[in-house]
């Protein structure tokens, strides 16, 4: 006969499983719902004269092929950088770490344009760098950057800190005895690294390639600023062409193409799933962080090319951003005459935007950070430990609006909100909360995957002798698995802050006055002709970003441990 | 709806409070105004902080991007219902005259047309144009050379250094590639020697701007006001009206048959219109559409630009299949 307990246990268990799956209904199927009934049924009579004209187009299977390409090469540049920089922090005895991390990181708050247009004008004809190395090419040569490699290039580079993150939060797990009993036995490093470290690491690892392979893919930006030029189209693009091609006839096209997307996102699930399937990687003891590594005369050479990474991802942009954002008009040299803060004047006192921009971007980034990985880490709870085959939907529902094209999604929740909600008969359209709303749905995925990686490293004995105890759900959440899962989850929210905060495609349609975003003001200035003012704008967003994130380190005592990325 | 209603019921009875208090005359705008727009970030903002001066009561929510984004918005609202806009105002007339042919856009009879160009405005007052933009060709002051047409452009001695907005992305680069294909001496082989010639198609004007000062490139088809503010601070940048004629675009405001606010709608066309507003366009740079409020700084008074003749029914007609084909010229 089962006694209260277990009735109140199951009560709790079932209660929230069935409420996050509501909220992620919400957040993540709807608007995917209404989209694809646009797709095969525009205006309300079935069609399928858009997945005809979709499917047979050529230009539809060469950016399909491009988009595979692309993602893939991102992927892997990604995984190479971001892989290698997470082993070298977390495990060598490298100094000034800390600093390093958050020179690692920080690139992550300057908007993606910012650091493809400061590249390619490092590469371009009125670059100061390679007029000072003597090779500058003469005024209007082609730049390099302009191809399929720039974009795997630059790509690679965007998406590093992510799989950063999310590996440094697992190495955070390594045991160190294990490692520690490997070199005594006298293996050397990289047979330690070989067959401990990355069978180890495989979860955060796969959960890190998986994402990055997913934002490689739907990302816009970059293929719109170096591929379009070069005559490369990605399925993103390609969708935002037919938009602006077509009109209001192209709502059901975009639709199926975004389907594409989607399919080839969930695909790569399917993979991930695959792979963390076969294997155990659980740990069970959480010993303190270890240096096994000893670089010794390696150790300079490699300090030396992790701060040069440093210089030409972060320094250079940020120089560029800082000097354009000090000269009266594009193009001007800066001197001491030419010099002149007119631009941050305007910026900051002149156009009102600015500020509501500063004030909505900083805090629905933090909420939608805080909202989601207070979704994520009982949703991960039920998605590792109690996996039916509707949770293995819910894995591919949540993948897909991050994968798809920002626009996209935005079009989607203008067809689901535009009327007035049914009961409550609040709007909630071109107001802050359909912005929301959409962070919401958009980024759960980047908040779920550090931190279902970090559930497959944690041994479920811990939980289970505390229910055996009688600790009901939550209580056991939060006192046994939150600690243990903090640094993962710290992760997934710092990606989830750091990605809405510059966040561009999907408020470029939703926004309206009184809900301005950072990267609407900052596209709309270069649109318009005023890169200066984009350029005060971009120094201001990383000076307060970089802020921001200092200023956790005055919280970090408070803080579990392995939380702070930037913090041993 | 009923929060809106309440919104609406409440800013009502403030006004009509201040209304009886003030004595004013007559049916003032008043409530909320939503405006879709694709002009520049600043000088939307101007233009709507002088429209609130001129009419206190009227509270203006805006949406600001490009034409792509605007329209992208207005096809999804309309497929979701109808749409929140009351008044648009877009670069180009041929965006209009799609919309126009949709049926979304309210007839305006008794619009005040004084001094404007008969060609400047629909003939079925659904949309006036506000002021001209003209597309012509910017120079890097440190070009070699200087083209004194579109011609030039695809001479040999500028291949590789020219770049041009795309039409994909931007209203006046639209109905410049429409206009220009219709042309003898242009056509469409003219864009098929650009493309030849590596000529790069960019996001937008701004880019050209950019690309074109920084001295990315020599040589870019930019709109004219763009050029002109940039050099007038100081931008390494010049500006040649091309010898074939100046393709020109019209940025017309229009007032669509779904709007919450008639009273508030029409008033904002008015201003647009009025003296005020045509004289505000001069101060921020652009040919104004009525003559009598002045000429921008850069334009010395008296000076004829030959703008290239354009039936704008037609290009709007031809707009979706020259998107298409220039995007397979270009982009694939």
């Amino acid at each position: 006969m089962p006694d209260a307990t277990d009735w109140r246990e199951r009560f709790e268990s079932y209660g929230l499983l069935w409420g996050l799956l509501l909220v992620v209904g919400i957040l993540s199927v709807a608007p995917l719902a209404r989209l694809l009934a646009e797709g095969i049924a525009p205006q309300g009579h079935f069609s399928a004269g858009a997945l005809e004209r979709v499917f047979s187009s050529a230009a539809t299977w060469t950016a399909t092929r491009h988009s595979l390409l692309t993602a893939l090469g991102g992927t892997f540049v990604a995984l190479a950088v971001g892989g290698v920089i997470a082993v070298m922090v977390a495990l060598t005895d490298i100094r000034a770490r800390n600093a390093f991390v958050f020179c690692f990181v920080l690139p992550m708050m300057i908007a993606p344009q910012v650091i493809a247009l400061a590249w390619l004008q490092l590469f371009g004809p009125s670059s100061p760098l390679l007029k000072a190395l003597g090779v500058a090419q003469t005024i209007g040569g082609r730049n390099p950057l302009y191809s399929p490699q720039g974009i795997i290039l630059v790509l690679g580079v965007q998406y590093a800190p992510l799989v950063f993150l999310t590996l440094r939060a697992g190495l955070r797990a390594l045991p160190g005895a294990m490692v520690e009993a490997g070199l005594a036995s006298g293996a050397g490093p990289i047979t330690v690294l070989r067959t401990i470290v990355l069978p180890l690491m495989t979860p955060p690892l796969v959960a890190g390639v998986a994402l990055t392979f997913v934002s490689c893919l739907g990302n816009f930006g970059i293929p719109a600023l170096l591929g379009i030029p070069a005559n490369y189209l990605v399925l993103p693009t390609l969708i935002y062409q037919r938009m602006a091609g077509l009109g209001p006839g192209a709502l059901a096209e975009v639709s199926v193409l975004s389907m594409l997307i989607g399919f080839i996102a969930i695909v790569g699930i399917l993979l991930q799933d695959l792979m963390l399937s076969r294997r155990d990687f659980r740990v069970s003891t959480t010993s303190a962080a270890a240096r096994p590594f000893e670089l010794e005369r390696w150790r300079l050479p490699v300090e030396v090319a992790l701060w040069m990474w440093t210089t030409l991802v972060l320094v250079l942009p940020l120089l560029a951003l800082a000097l354009g954002s000090l000269v009266p008009a594009v193009g001007v040299a800066l001197s001491a005459k030419t010099a002149t803060l007119a631009n941050y004047e305007f910026v900051l006192f002149g156009h009102d935007a600015v500020r509501r921009a500063l004030f909505n971007s900083f805090s629905m980034s933090a909420t939608a950070a805080i909202a989601i990985v207070a979704i994520a880490v009982p949703l991960a709870y039920f998605v590792v430990w109690r996996r039916t085959r509707l949770l293995k939907f819910v894995n591919f529902a949540i993948e897909v609006p991050y994968a798809l094209p920002g626009v996209v999604l935005a079009i989607a929740a203008i067809l689901l909100f535009l009327k007035p909600l049914p009961v409550v008969g609040v709007s909630l359209y071109n107001t802050v909360w359909i912005i929301l709303f959409c962070y919401l749905g958009r980024f759960l995925v980047l908040g779920l995957q550090p931190v279902i990686g970090g559930y497959h490293q944690i041994d479920r004995t811990l939980e289970e002798a505390s229910q055996i105890a009688g600790a009901r759900l939550a209580r056991r959440l939060v006192t046994i698995i939150v600690p243990l899962i903090a640094p993962a989850a710290a992760a997934g929210a710092l990606l989830v802050f750091l990605t809405a905060f510059n966040e561009l495609t999907v408020s470029a349609l939703l926004w309206s006055s009184g809900s301005e975003t950072l990267g609407v003001v900052f596209f709309s200035f270069q649109q318009g002709g005023d890169s200066t003012y984009a350029s005060a704008l971009g120094t201001l967003t990383v000076a307060v970003a970089a802020g921001s994130m200092l200023s956790t380190l005055l919280m970090a005592d408070r803080l579990p441990a392995g939380v702070l990325p930037w913090r041993d | 709806m009923r929060a809106a209603w309440h919104r609406r019921f409440l800013v009502f009875a403030a006004l009509a409070a201040s209304v009886v208090a003030s004595q004013a005359i007559g049916q003032a705008p008043s409530g909320r105004l939503v405006l879709y727009t694709s002009q520049p970030e600043r000088d939307a903002a101007q233009t709507v902080g002088a429209f609130k001066k001129a009419y206190p009561g009227v509270e203006v929510e805006v949406f600001r991007s490009g034409t792509t984004e605007v329209m992208g918005k207005l096809a999804a609202e309309f497929a979701g219902g109808a749409s929140k806009a009351d008044v648009l105002l877009l670069a180009d007339a041929a965006t209009m005259e799609l919309l126009k042919k949709d049926g979304r856009l309210l007839t305006y009879l008794n619009v005040d047309l004084a001094g404007l160009d008969p060609g400047s405005y629909d003939r079925d007052r659904t949309y006036f144009g506000s002021k001209l933009i003209t597309t012509g060709i910017a120079v890097n002051t440190a070009a070699k050379s200087r083209p004194a047409s579109f011609a030039d452009l695809a001479k040999p001695e500028c291949k590789g250094q020219v770049t041009m907005p795309s039409p994909l992305y931007s209203g006046a680069a639209a109905i410049m590639l429409g206009t220009m294909t219709r042309r003898s001496d242009l056509g469409w082989s003219y864009f098929e020697k650009l493309k030849a010639a590596d000529t790069l198609a960019v996001r937008g004007n701004g880019a050209v701007l950019t690309a074109v000062a920084n001295g990315e490139k020599a040589y870019g088809i930019l709109v004219d006001f763009m050029a002109f503010n940039a050099k007038a601070k100081g931008s390494p940048i010049d500006f040649v009206f091309p010898a074939e004629g100046s393709p020109a675009v019209t940025e017309p405001v229009a007032i669509l048959k779904t709007t919450q606010n008639p009273v508030a709608a029409r008033a904002f066309v008015d201003f647009i219109l009025s003296d005020d507003g045509q004289k505000l366009a001069v101060s921020m740079g652009y040919i104004p559409a009525k003559a009598s409020a002045g000429t921008p700084a850069w334009l010395p008074a008296g000076t004829r630009i030959h703008i290239m003749a354009t039936d704008i029914g037609k290009v709007a007609d031809a707009n979706s299949a020259n998107l298409k084909r220039f995007a397979e010229l270009f982009g694939n």
